[in-house]
């Protein structure tokens, strides 16, 4: 054994452990490796151990006077030895040495990364190269460089998160923005467009009306025509604005249980009049007259009138126009077919049908008046109903419309009902009012609409006191204490709304009917004018018999008789 | 090739060109990273042709970047990553030379899926040592000039690198000559 260990010399034993040292039986250093002697230089041969080291104990007070026994005791430990000098700690190995008694600590500073190492005033030649303390210093280092690295690059993806995230919301405000504006847009522009219509329509019902005067024949005729230019115009911006409405994801369904007898019987209604100018034959045919349907009657009734009456439009005189429906239980659904004995369309222009403003001849759409929206919009009404439409036609023989509404349930609904053609009911004529004179304050802005609703109300025997503005109204209101309000919304000073909530506020007036008028036709502002306390809602143009109907209703019962 | 290096490369181009420079060699050499992180590794293509593009986008020649990046390496990303480490490896610059073989080494042991260069030191004197640069990665010598100008700026000792036997012209590997004696008596 001892003839194969290697004899190295002082040199040698030094390079191989540039850090050991070695004491006697007293603890009294005999000998210390070159890099130790250079960063310790107080620790030379004769000095006490003990004066230069303490001797680390983990989780308890270091040791200060160790002594052989003690280092006898655990000579099989890792031995940590604190510099009492300078930072360095020495993690050792003891050999005990006999004859004479010595004992060798060999071992290297323990360090845990190379800025230790800087302090302690040390270099990387320092180390033995079979010391593997610098290998796990680079491996450290390495691994130290590497988390930062990714911690930049965390930072660097949570940024870019960041980054898209605000560009994304900046996108949807501005979305959002110019949805608002356009919709505020639409709401202005129907404002705009209708009261001018409004004061058109208003005026030519009161002149036809002769609420001013007799006219002979000549003048009737114009006034009608120009009656009917503002239907049109009214039929074309409302379904400008429903397209609109649509598009802007603004059209909600009010889904209700509707009877499809009445349902058809209304809006066969609507075309009644221009089918009996054209001698046209208007049938309804239902294969079960008591099925009801979930669906938002007034918009379903806007497709068949609208499909009616471009049916009639089409349709020479003493044609027919047939309004059928039927219970598909298979696809659990309803269908209306509109079939008329018009002048049909061809194969090729059916594609080009359901887009906005085609029509398909341009000769036709001069004797045959129509927007070149009716169609758009059906379409579009019907998809918000999850339905489909169909259409067949043959030129010079008519057309076919079908119209497909989903409907649960049907089965059970379809109970034992006799099918067949229906007589078509009267539309119901329009009561005679009676007259008293209740006080009615019309709180408007616009001077012609101010004077086309007095003039009417005051032929209609009423008494009629005006405001031009909110502040004014609620004024009148205070002086006068009318039967009832007749409030435009879109007033100066104070709006329509605010003078309505001023005057709910008093205790004197919450009895008080107020009718709301506004041009607004958008989604919300029926319940606005509700919630801040008007009784009703009436939108312009308003008919001028459907203001006195409405304010009539809204009366107290003692004024009307 | 380790992302430190790839890094270094951006941090060049970003400190000394600015960032939108960066994103355009990015762009021009294909590379979608959002960062790179080191101790992964990259394919050497992707370093490869981020020098390139760097060339075309600063309108340096490869040399130039090449150098820029050895040297910036040195003074910039080393020093922050390893900056106790290049500094504890010598007291002058002839002892870090002497040390240099040694960091590749374990780098190796460290990484073992790395290729890292190999270092030797022959003909150490005072003033001087010769470099033997051994490589299996075609045309980056005139990184190691970079570096060992670098090297000379972090020791404060002017030094001339002379390239003295070149791989690309047969020989069979690189070989550079330091001397800082020289410059020293300047
Ligand atoms: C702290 C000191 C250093 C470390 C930790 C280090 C580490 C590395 C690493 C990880 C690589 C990448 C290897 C691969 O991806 O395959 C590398 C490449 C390289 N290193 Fe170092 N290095 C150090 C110092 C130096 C110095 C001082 C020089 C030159 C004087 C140098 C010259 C190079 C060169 C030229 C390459 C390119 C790769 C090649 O030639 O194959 N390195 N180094």
């Amino acid at each position: 054994m001892t003839d194969s260990a290697p004899m190295l010399d002082h040199g040698q034993f030094s390079k191989l452990f540039p850090f050991h040292f070695i004491v006697d039986a007293d603890m009294r250093v005999i000998d210390t490796g070159s890099v130790l002697a250079r960063v310790c230089p107080k620790i030379v041969p004769g000095a006490l151990i003990n004066d230069h080291f303490l001797l680390f104990r983990l989780a308890s007070e270091p040791i200060k006077a160790f002594n052989r026994d003690f280092i006898a005791r655990q000579e099989n430990t890792l031995f940590v030895f604190k510099s009492t000098s300078t930072d360095l700690m020495l993690r050792c190995q003891v050999l005990i040495l006999r004859d004479p008694e010595r004992y060798l600590f060999l071992g290297s500073p323990w360090v845990r990364n190379p800025t230790e190492l800087k302090a302690l005033h040390l270099v990387l030649q320092d180390f033995a190269l079979h010391d593997s303390t610098v290998d796990l210093l680079q491996l450290v280092q390495a691994t130290s460089t590497s988390l930062h690295d990714a911690k930049q690059l965390s930072e660097k993806l949570e940024q870019r998160v960041a980054d898209r995230t605000a560009e994304l919301s900046m996108a949807n405000a501005e979305l959002s923005r110019v949805m608002r504006s356009k919709d505020d847009f639409l709401s202005a522009m129907s404002h705009e467009l209708r009261t001018p219509l409004n004061a058109i329509l208003g005026l030519s019902e009161s002149l036809a009306e002769g609420v001013y005067g007799d006219m002979n024949t000549k003048q009737v005729k114009s006034i009608n025509t120009i009656a009917e230019s503002g239907h049109h115009l009214l039929a074309l911006i409302n379904d400008l604005l429903d397209i609109a409405k649509i598009g802007a994801g603004k059209m909600e369904l009010e889904l209700t249980k509707a009877n499809v007898e009445d349902l058809c019987q209304a809006s066969l209604r609507f075309v009644m009049e221009q089918a009996q100018k054209q001698k046209i034959n208007l049938k309804l045919v239902m294969d079960n007259q008591s099925v009801m349907l979930t669906a938002d009657e007034r918009r379903l009734k806007q497709i068949l009138v609208n499909l009616l009456s471009n049916a009639v439009k089409f349709t020479p005189n003493g044609g027919s126009v047939t309004l059928e429906t039927k219970c598909d239980l298979e696809s659990e659904s309803l269908m209306f077919s509109v079939r008329d004995t018009g002048i049909g369309i061809a194969t090729e222009d059916l594609k080009r049908l359901f887009s906005p403003f085609t029509q398909l001849d341009s000769k036709l759409s001069r004797q045959y008046a129509g927007t070149g929206l009716g169609l758009t919009l059906v379409m579009k009404l019907v998809e918000l109903h999850g339905g489909s439409v169909a259409v067949e036609s043959e030129i010079g023989k008519g057309s076919c419309f079908t119209v497909r509404i989903p409907c649960k349930g049907l089965d059970t609904l379809n109970q034992h009902n006799p099918s067949g053609t229906i007589s078509l009911t009267e539309i119901t004529p329009a009561e005679t009012l009676p007259s008293n004179t209740p006080l009615i304050l019309v709180a408007d802005d616009n001077e012609i609409n101010l004077m086309t609703v007095t003039d009417y109300l005051r032929a209609n025997k009423l008494r009629v006191i005006q405001a031009r503005d909110g502040l004014e109204a609620v004024k009148m209101v205070r002086e006068h204490i009318p039967s009832l309000v007749l409030m435009d919304i879109q007033m100066p000073l104070m709006d329509g709304l605010d003078a309505i909530a001023h005057l709910r506020a008093d205790d004197k007036h919450t009895d008080m009917p107020i009718i709301a008028l506004t041009s607004r036709a958008m989604v919300g502002d029926r319940e606005r004018c509700i919630a801040v306390g008007a009784n009703d809602y009436l939108s312009k143009p308003v008919n001028m018999k459907q203001l006195v109907k409405t304010i009539r209703a809204h009366l107290p019962n003692d004024e009307t008789l | 090739m380790h992302g430190m290096i790839n890094k270094s490369i951006e941090d060049l181009v970003t400190i000394q060109f600015g960032a939108d420079k960066w994103e355009a060699v990015k762009k021009k050499a294909g590379v979608t990273e959002t960062a790179f992180v080191s101790n992964q590794s990259y394919p050497d293509a992707m370093t490869y042709g981020l020098v390139g593009a760097a060339t075309e986008v600063l309108g340096l020649t490869a040399d130039q970047v090449l150098y820029a990046f050895g040297e910036f390496w040195v003074t910039h990303t080393a020093f922050k990553g390893y900056g106790d480490m290049l500094m504890s490896a010598g007291r002058t610059i002839g002892e870090f030379l002497d040390y240099l073989p040694l960091f590749h080494t374990r780098v190796a042991l460290i990484f073992p899926n790395l290729k890292p260069p190999r270092f030797e030191c022959s003909d150490r004197h005072e003033n001087g040592i010769t470099l033997h640069y051994f490589s299996d990665r075609p045309g980056l010598s005139m990184v190691v000039v970079g570096m060992l100008n670098g090297i000379s700026k972090l020791y404060k000792t002017p030094a001339v690198v002379t390239h003295t036997k070149f791989k690309d012209k047969g020989a069979d590997h690189d070989e550079f000559l330091v001397n800082w004696g020289a410059a020293d008596q300047k």
